[in-house]
């Protein structure tokens, strides 16, 4: 009875201080901090950064495709 | 120091602060960081909308962000690929949240509630389309094209969903090919479309037409764009620009294409016929290439979910424009109609969302709750909106006590399809797909735009806001003999000037600051909320 | 500085041809000498500004077509008050023009939507019909009327009935209702006969600049070809002939008085000055693929049988237009082609592709141009914007000057 009256404390302990985590995250936005100031400029710097097909290298034919005419 | 009033303070902790300067006021504009738009702490409105907000809106959203994805994704590992390969998708998904958080700020009881429902749908259709194109996309799966790939077609975003349902339960998915990656990122993170408008200009585009079209070839000079669908159909919604950027798509995409044009004229009973023909011609093309014959019971299936989605937005603008009981405000009602109307009913997220809006507006309505208390004038903003300050509806409430009623792109597509029979649909399809946003009001004879007048009537408007695309040849185009008629009818107006998604050209400043010289020079009126005049957010997302 | 007349055209280069000044001045205003004498003999002027717009139905026996124009027109104040300093500067001189009074000869406006800026000058020179906005009346004439026609983007058999249909009920019936115009196949045939006179001294005329040593400048070629457009084709044909036949007999000069050939493409341009301005950097336009330019617009409409006349005109309009407002696959990419070819024809050394500031459709069809001719059919070319009337000649002289280089250079790696 004690231990199971002990898990209940713990498991109410631990969700009281998963919402007042939750709560901090949430008042100061942590969430946004974050994302805008770390995982956005990581983000950046990788696309920034990718190798990119040069599109203007694209073919332009003339007879690859039909007319789409549905007289 | 003045002295703190215990009473107030417990008020104020337990229902939030009050909204105007007189009573204390809430100085939300001393929440935000300098530049950054962040915030140094999220506002306190009270316990049960501060908990309503954390738990039913900021919590709920992101656990059903995550949800959605294992909903929709065939293998959400490809999510995260596709998070990693597309600069559109990696910057913009995350900041959702903040996203509400700047269309929702100061929001109570109602008002918070159903406006947040707005944007759970469109989070949750953005979600949809993101997944049909990661699961689609050759380019994360090793350049095979698979069964979802052939099974998707792709269409220019103002292509609307509605002409696809024939084949929908074929499992044949429409993907409009810029709205996730252009339309969406706007709203969500104004930061990543200049990346695709600076490429286009890069190759000499210059820099005067649409910054949308601009936006939408940037993409695919910069090879932004999924490889998610075998075929390509373009229309020329709404502009002469629009017509122009699918040279530079059809170039970078080299697929096959169909264009699908709709009559400029269409006020003229002439012109249906032709519009008809080339609607049922697009069809023939979808036939040949998926070899997938038309379906009449899945187009009449969803046109029916559709139809009822519009009943639904009717019973919505009824208590709008008669009652002071709406509890939408107008950022989450505009875009919510944009992105359904366009989209259709690829999921059913909309009627779900609508569903409960309905439920807290007739809560409003019988319990006579006004969920904008503060309002001062009855706005109705005309023209086509800002992307990347959307939420000037929000700011101009919480500042100004201008309520945003209806817009203008909400009225497009404003009517049922009949489903009777074929030849009803079909011309009932025409007039729809004529309909579409900036295609009505904004080309096509002037005769739409200056409806305007009869739109403030009915929704019982006393003020507009008056949009002033920079870039938008068909509203320049109007300016003057709107001005003429603002002076002659002695209309209240206001005039915000933007280039659409490209936030520097006219910055959220200064949009702010032509708002503020309005109402102080030419109202007389005081702000609600003095810290919202003037701050600088020229980096916020 | 811009060369003068002298140096330019006359004295020690080519003769003058011998009606070029007076062209010159007809193309000074809109209502020049011979729309006033057409006035004067009855007949009714119809404006237009587009292509889309059949100029062979507004020319029926009883009234005569004017491509509209804007000479001189520097700075549209009112008028970029009413479509603000944003939109192209053509339909902002159109109708700070109209504003004028320059176009109350007019007596009828056939309008398109064929692109936005010129459509909303045209609704603002529609009279009385809504109630939302009051009448400007800004065309002061009473029996003005304006209708628009909706022009499709294809080349398909819905886009012909369906551009038929609309030529029928907003040309030739309102021309009918207003001003007892005979629209009947006979008048129209009649029309056609006198129109595809007109292509054919101009398309001979036009023969000239395809020489080694051309005998006719880009400059005079674009003077005549907007008379033709501007002017009543009944009382500019007498002049056309005589030019035609004084061409004949027209000596080149003894030494190229150019440094290359090019063709001259892009959006709308009534200006001739600009074409001097790039023939007085050496390269000579010979030939003309743009808005007002002979390329289409100079073809004759040929007659099918089992087709009626306005059956045939509905389509030739669209089968000879390479406008980039067509958004069919295969016509966006063939117009490319048609501008390559068009520079073997013309033996052109280059391609010069013009847009008018904000014209939406050729900043992107420019774009395109410019990368796919250099870089598919080897042609060089050079990219510019330009205003409606030049005002920044000196930049544009100097990039002008530097392609003409570029392609002498070009010639001489090539050994030519």
């Amino acid at each position: 009875m004690k231990k199971l009256k002990k898990a209940l404390l713990k498991l109410c302990l631990i969700f009281v201080l998963l919402n007042v985590g939750l709560f901090v995250i949430f008042f100061f936005d942590l969430d946004g901090k974050l994302l805008f100031n770390v995982v956005e400029p990581f983000l950046k710097k990788h696309y920034d950064n990718m190798e990119r097909k040069d599109t203007l290298q694209e073919p332009y034919d003339l007879d690859k495709f039909p007319k789409y005419k549905y007289d | 120091m003045a002295k703190k009033n215990p009473i107030k303070a417990v008020k104020d902790f337990w229902c939030g602060k009050p909204h105007t300067a007189e009573e204390g006021g809430r100085r939300l504009g001393d929440l935000y960081e300098d530049k950054t738009g962040l915030l140094k702490h999220r506002e306190w409105r009270g316990v049960k909308d501060t908990f309503y907000y954390m738990y039913n809106i900021w919590g709920y959203n992101y656990v059903h962000m995550v949800l959605d994805i294992l909903k929709f994704s065939n293998n959400p590992i490809d999510f995260f690929k596709g998070t990693w390969r597309y600069r559109w998708m990696g910057q913009t998904y995350l900041p959702v949240i903040h996203w509400f958080e700047r269309g929702l700020q100061g929001m109570r009881g109602e008002a918070l509630a159903a406006s947040a429902w707005h944007y759970r749908a469109m989070v949750s259709a953005s979600i949809h389309q993101i997944c049909n194109f990661f699961n689609a996309d050759t380019r994360l799966h090793g350049g095979k094209e698979n069964d979802a790939y052939k099974h998707t077609i792709y269409a220019n975003e103002t292509t609307c969903g509605t002409l696809f349902y024939p084949w929908k339960d074929a499992g044949y998915q429409y993907l409009p090919m810029e709205m996730i990656p252009y339309f969406v990122t706007c709203h969500v993170n104004s930061h990543t479309v200049l990346n695709y408008i600076d490429a286009v200009q890069s190759i000499g585009l210059p820099g005067d037409p649409c910054p949308m079209c601009q936006a939408e070839s940037g993409l695919f000079v910069l090879d932004d764009v999924p490889d998610s669908a075998p075929i390509i159909i373009t229309c020329n919604e709404a502009c002469d620009a629009s017509v122009s950027t699918h040279t530079l798509q059809d170039w970078f995409a080299n697929k096959p294409l169909f264009a699908l044009p709709i009559p400029m004229q269409f006020d003229d009973p002439l012109v249906k016929k032709y519009c008809m023909n080339e609607i049922e011609e697009m069809w023939k093309f979808i036939e040949e290439q998926t070899g997938v014959p038309f379906s009449w019971e899945s187009m009449k299936k969803y046109l029916e979910r559709q139809n009822k989605l519009q009943r639904d937005e009717w019973e919505k603008w009824d208590v709008a424009s008669k009652t002071d009981y709406y509890p939408i405000n107008g950022v989450a009602q505009a875009l919510f109609r944009i992105y359904s109307t366009q989209y259709g009913v690829q999921t059913s997220c909309w009627e779900e969302a609508s569903e409960k809006v309905k439920k807290i507006m007739y809560k409003c309505v019988e319990k006579k709750i006004n969920p904008f208390p503060q309002t001062r004038h009855r706005v109705i903003a005309w023209s086509c909106a800002p992307l990347y300050f959307s939420n000037w509806c929000t700011w101009a409430y919480n500042c100004w006590g201008l309520n945003t009623i209806i817009n203008m792109d909400s009225l497009m597509f404003d009517m049922e399809i009949r489903t009777d029979s074929y030849e009803n649909m079909l011309e009932d399809m025409a007039t729809y797909h004529m309909w579409a946003p900036m295609r009505r009001m904004a080309v096509g004879g002037m005769h739409h735009i200056f409806e305007l007048w009869d739109y403030m009537k009915r929704f019982n408007c006393d003020m507009v806001a008056m949009y002033d695309q920079l870039q938008c040849k068909g509203m320049q185009g109007v300016h003057g003999l709107f001005e003429d008629e603002f002076r002659k009818r002695n209309i209240n107006a206001f005039w915000i000037p933007h280039a659409l998604p490209d936030c520097r050209t006219v910055s959220r400043a200064e949009i702010r600051r032509q708002i503020n010289d309005y109402m102080t020079t030419v109202m007389h009126e005081e702000p609600l909320d003095p810290s919202l005049l003037d701050f600088d957010d020229s980096m916020t997302w | 500085m811009l060369l003068d007349r002298k140096q330019y055209l006359g004295g020690y280069l080519l003769k003058d041809l011998k009606h070029l000044i007076y062209f010159e001045n007809l193309l000074q205003e809109a209502n020049n000498e011979l729309v006033k004498q057409g006035k004067a003999d009855g007949k009714r002027a119809i404006g237009y500004t587009c292509y889309f717009m059949p100029e062979v139905l507004l020319d029926l026996p009883g009234c005569f077509s004017v491509r509209l124009r804007a000479p001189g027109c520097t700075s549209p104040d009112i008028a970029t008050y009413y479509l603000s300093g944003r939109v192209c500067h053509y339909a902002r001189s159109l109708l700070e023009r109209a504003l004028e009074g320059g176009y109350n000869f007019l007596d009828a406006q056939m309008g398109t939507e064929t692109c936005t800026a010129t459509c909303r000058f045209q609704e603002h020179i529609q009279q009385k019909h809504l109630d939302s906005v009051e009448d400007m009346r800004i065309i002061d004439n009473d029996d003005f009327f304006c209708t628009f026609t909706d022009i499709p983007f294809k080349n398909t058999k819905n886009s012909y009935d369906h551009f038929e249909t609309q030529l029928r009920a907003h040309v030739l019936e309102p021309l009918h209702e207003h001003f007892g115009i005979d629209v009947s196949d006979e008048a129209i045939l009649k029309a056609i006969e006198e129109h595809n006179e007109v292509c054919r001294l101009i398309n001979e005329i036009g023969e000239y600049r395809k020489l080694d040593n051309p005998t006719i400048t880009g400059y005079e070629f674009h003077v005549i070809q907007l008379v033709s457009l501007c002017c009543p084709k009944y009382l500019i044909l007498p002049y056309l002939r005589e030019t035609a036949e004084e061409m004949k007999t027209r000596e080149p000069n003894l030494k190229k008085e150019f440094r290359c050939k090019v063709v001259l493409a892009g959006s709308e341009n009534d200006d001739p000055d600009f074409t001097k301005l790039v023939e007085g950097c050496g390269a000579l336009v010979v030939c003309d693929r743009f808005c007002y330019g002979a390329v289409e617009s100079r073809i004759p409409i040929e007659l099918e049988e089992g087709k009626s006349p306005l059956r045939c005109i509905a389509e030739h309009y669209l089968k000879t237009s390479n406008c980039p407002r067509f958004m069919p696959q295969d016509e966006m990419r063939a117009r490319k082609k048609r501008l390559a070819d068009l520079a073997k024809e013309y033996h052109a050394d280059g391609i010069i592709v013009a847009s008018n500031k904000f014209c939406e459709y050729w900043s992107y069809e420019r774009v395109i141009d410019t990368f796919i001719l250099k870089r598919d059919y080897g042609i060089p070319v050079c990219s510019i914007e330009k205003e409606y009337i030049n005002s920044a000649s000196g930049q544009l002289r100097t990039r002008f000057q530097a392609f003409v280089e570029s392609i002498e250079i070009k010639q001489i790696q090539e050994g030519n």
